[in-house]
């Protein structure tokens, strides 16, 4: 089986959000902002409970945030 | 660093200095009667210990007030869960370990296989915040 991995977009939509910080999206996520940083850079995969929350705050699906298997590496 | 992770940081440090006190400063169980040695010595390292957390911690919490209130998220709830189960099994092997040698290689008495398993513990809490600082730096 080829290796997935999971990747995300975070970064690029804080940006799109008013350059968001990692701990406004932190509060209004309910992480720290440790373990926001930890997901955007790939060192942590968060619970589908948290994935949702970070795409609601985004006000996008949950697929726009992250992306899932060999050819989420092109995006 | 977060919070957490400078808590660990501590609390390795102040569990390997003293246990390194401890250690070097060890009264011989091989004495005809170690026991009151022993726990004397017991005793002043976890006090000791438990004075440097203490006081560590509360500095951290008078530097980073708001950093200490927020509950753990479920990222820090999970390398806390990882580093328990890989200390669990430090525990067990060393324990079982300094058992089987302080009864059936040095042929010491009770009081040094209570040392044995004591060592034991501190030996897992070493691993169980060396685990969590790794976790924290390097992510799962």
């Amino acid at each position: 089986m080829a290796p997935t991995v999971v990747t995300n977009s975070i970064r690029r939509l804080r940006f799109e959000h008013d350059e968001m910080t990692q701990q406004d999206l932190a509060e209004r996520v309910g992480v720290t902002r440790q373990t926001v940083n930890a997901i955007e850079t790939g060192k942590y995969s968060p619970s589908l409970e948290v994935a949702f929350r970070m795409a609601e705050v985004f006000g996008v699906r949950v697929d726009e945030v992250f992306h899932y298997g060999p050819a989420a590496k092109k995006r | 660093m977060s919070f957490r992770e400078k808590t660990a940081w501590v609390t390795l440090c102040a569990i390997v200095a003293v246990s390194l006190l401890y250690v070097f400063h060890m009264p011989t169980p091989f004495v005809p009667n170690p026991t009151l040695h022993v726990v004397h010595a017991m005793g002043a390292s976890v006090l000791a210990y438990l004075v440097i957390e203490a006081v560590a911690w509360l500095v951290l919490r008078w530097r980073y007030p708001r950093d200490a209130r927020e509950p753990k998220d479920e990222r820090e709830k999970l390398i806390d869960l990882k580093a328990i189960r890989i200390a669990y099994y430090v525990l067990a092997t060393a324990s079982l370990l300094g058992i089987f040698i302080t009864l059936h290689v040095a042929n010491a008495g009770d009081v040094a296989m209570g040392m044995a398993v004591f060592l034991a513990f501190l030996l897992s809490q070493v691993v169980k915040h060396a685990v969590r600082i790794v976790y924290y730096r390097r992510g799962f």
